[in-house]
């Protein structure tokens, strides 16, 4: 089978855990107008809680049901336990917070499980591979294409079609008119806030499977979802995805083409959509 | 004499420290990241940047130090001048692009080309050594047409050629902060929509704080080259821009005195803290949460409205500018 169209596969499906991982962070960004430098944190608990559960011999299903259920939770307490306060001040207290807040899970997870990484098993149903004639892919990595995609279409029709995803759109807007209108902004700002705690765990246990668990994957994952939020425009949902795509398929076919680089390219694919727009792909001028 | 009080204040600390520590190497780290800490204040305290990119000036210069030193016979002084222009020209040209940008989409940029140039560096083993850096760099004693001014070999002889570099780029950016130049930086802080209808260049101003960051911080790295032997990876690492922004920030924006004392006090107790329990980041991860949620001004604030309690007066300080005064 043809190298390339293989690498571009690979990459469309590191793109769909790059959106699913950049989504929370931009719907976050878009209405409560802050970056969470704590949101690569959540991602690095999602994968050692998977790599926990499975350590316990619990079945990786069950993980992927209740880690994003439990980061999500944790992310929705610290929205209201400490984000909330600092909400008045100038954004860069916003940002420290969380820089601190992801200091501490960092070490946290250090201290839990050591400070290096381990892998986490494919489980059982996924194992191997599928062949149709002469195209053969790993079922794991078809099975991460599959599901990213149910969630992509599940993620756009909470935010399109329920009442929450009108305030979260209304609230992007202006966040004042929405409390004018008699909805608890504050209520929405946890809400979301868990949302992209969990999304951003989901990537982490799907991710566990392919590339490990290990503590320092949180600031990478950090990195990455930027890269993507800025390449796609934020605070905008398409871009996130567009955005996750072409920096999945840049890193999955460089890393054939020039694997040491493969890395690099995808800061410099960031570097010159900037200069050509500098909103990104699909987002607004504020 | 309140003109002078910051500079003399600031040598009190350099004559202070070789009286009461053990260590040369130390004391001289506490002054190498102060630099640094100083060139990120200027721009978080001064400009309102917040860039996560100081990394990037810090590990060019030092790489640059360590290749100047190793590679071509150029004398000293003439290596740590290099080092200072590729930090300027690094932020020159991370500025240059980041700027277009405000607010959070600047700071993830920052962040952003800061993992570009760790690829970068990573990539390009034949100038950075890649994952294993650059080592034995030499510390030549300093010399001017072949005579001997200043033995550098042991740590405190170091010590003291770093604390001269430090308090002249001290004194040279309190003039800075108190030139047009600067208090027009504090009219960008403060109020960006209205330092443009005055009709100030906004991007030349940040464009202008940038570079002169990015030369005190590539000085930064330099020195820390030169104290260390080595321009590891490590440098060019997220880590490295998180610290010396936690440093400015603990320490407190606005002034650059309160950027020696955040030195200082991550060092220290770094220093103290790593030999009894090696997740001693936790603590400061919690530390940085304290500041951002009740402690804004950083430890120099603290100071400051303590101070002022115990004379019993009125915080003017406080009320006029919650965001500290400027040095």
């Amino acid at each position: 089978m043809n190298i390339y169209l293989l690498q571009v596969i690979n990459g469309v499906g590191i793109g769909m855990l790059y959106f699913l991982l950049a989504v929370g962070l931009s719907i976050v960004f878009g209405l409560l107008r802050f970056v969470n430098f704590a949101h690569g944190a959540f991602y690095l608990l999602g994968a050692y809680f998977c790599y926990q559960m499975t350590r316990w011999g619990m079945s990786f299903w069950l993980a992927l049901v209740v880690v994003p259920l439990a980061v999500g939770g944790i992310g929705w307490a610290t929205e209201k336990l400490i984000l909330r306060h600092v909400y008045a001040t100038d954004h860069e207290f916003h940002i420290l917070v969380t820089v601190g807040l992801a200091l501490v899970v960092q070490e946290l997870v250090i201290l839990q499980w050591g400070p290096l990484g381990d892998s986490v098993a494919v489980p059982d149903a996924l194992q191997g591979v599928v062949i149709w004639g002469n195209f053969v892919y790993p079922k794991y990595r078809l099975f991460v294409i599959g599901l990213t995609a149910v969630l992509a279409v599940l993620l756009w029709w909470v935010l399109e079609g329920t009442r929450l995803g009108s305030a979260v759109r209304a609230g992007s807007e202006s966040t004042e008119m929405v409390s004018l209108l008699g909805i608890n902004v504050l209520r929405i700002f946890s809400l979301v806030f868990g949302l992209g705690a969990a999304t951003a765990a989901l990537a982490g246990v799907l991710a566990s499977p392919i590339r490990g668990a290990e503590p320092f994957m949180g600031v990478e994952a950090l990195a990455v979802a930027f890269v993507v939020v800025v390449v796609g425009g934020m605070g905008s949902f398409s871009g996130a995805l567009l955005g996750g795509l072409m920096i999945g398929i840049v890193q999955s076919v460089m890393s054939t083409l020039w694997p040491e680089g493969a890395r690099l390219m995808i800061y410099v694919a960031m570097a010159a959509v900037l200069l050509l727009r500098p909103h990104g792909l699909l987002g607004r001028k504020e | 004499m309140k003109k002078y009080a910051y500079f003399l204040l600031a040598a009190l600390v350099v004559l202070a420290m070789p009286l009461t520590m053990q260590s040369g190497s130390l004391a001289s780290e506490v002054l190498i990241f102060a630099l640094a800490a100083m060139g990120c204040n200027l721009l978080l305290g001064f400009t309102g940047l917040l860039s996560f990119g100081q990394g990037i000036f810090f590990a060019l210069g030092s790489y640059t130090a360590a290749l100047m030193l190793t590679r071509w016979p150029v004398p000293m002084p003439l290596a740590l001048l290099l080092a200072t222009a590729m930090g300027a020209l690094g932020a020159a040209v991370v500025g240059w692009v980041a700027i277009r940008q405000r607010g959070t989409y600047f700071v993830m940029l920052t962040l952003a080309f800061s993992q570009m140039f760790y690829f970068i560096a990573y990539t390009a083993t034949g100038l950075t050594g890649g994952d294993n850096g650059l080592m034995d760099i030499p510390r030549p004693n300093l010399s001017v047409l072949g005579v001997e001014l200043w033995a550098l070999a042991s740590p405190w002889q170091l010590y003291g050629f770093i604390a001269a570099i430090f308090l002249l780029v001290f004194w040279l950016l309190l003039k800075v902060s108190r030139s047009t130049f600067g208090r027009t930086l504090l009219a960008v802080r403060d109020n960006e929509e209205r330092a443009a209808a005055i009709g100030y260049n906004l991007k030349l101003l940040k464009l202008q704080a940038f570079v002169i960051s990015g030369a005190v911080t590539g000085l930064a790295g330099a020195l820390h080259a030169m104290m260390t032997g080595l321009a590891p990876l490590s440098n060019a690492e997220y880590h490295t821009s998180e610290m010396i922004l936690v440093m400015t920030v603990i320490g407190g924006t606005g002034n650059l005195l309160a950027s020696l004392l955040g030195s200082a006090f991550y060092l220290l107790l770094a220093d103290w803290l790593s030999q009894l329990w090696p997740r001693w980041l936790l603590l400061l991860g919690l530390a940085l949460m304290a500041v951002s949620l009740w402690m804004q001004r950083g430890l120099w604030g603290l100071g400051d409205s303590i101070l002022q309690k115990l004379q019993g007066r009125r915080a003017p300080a406080a009320t006029v500018d919650a965001k500290g005064e400027q040095a």
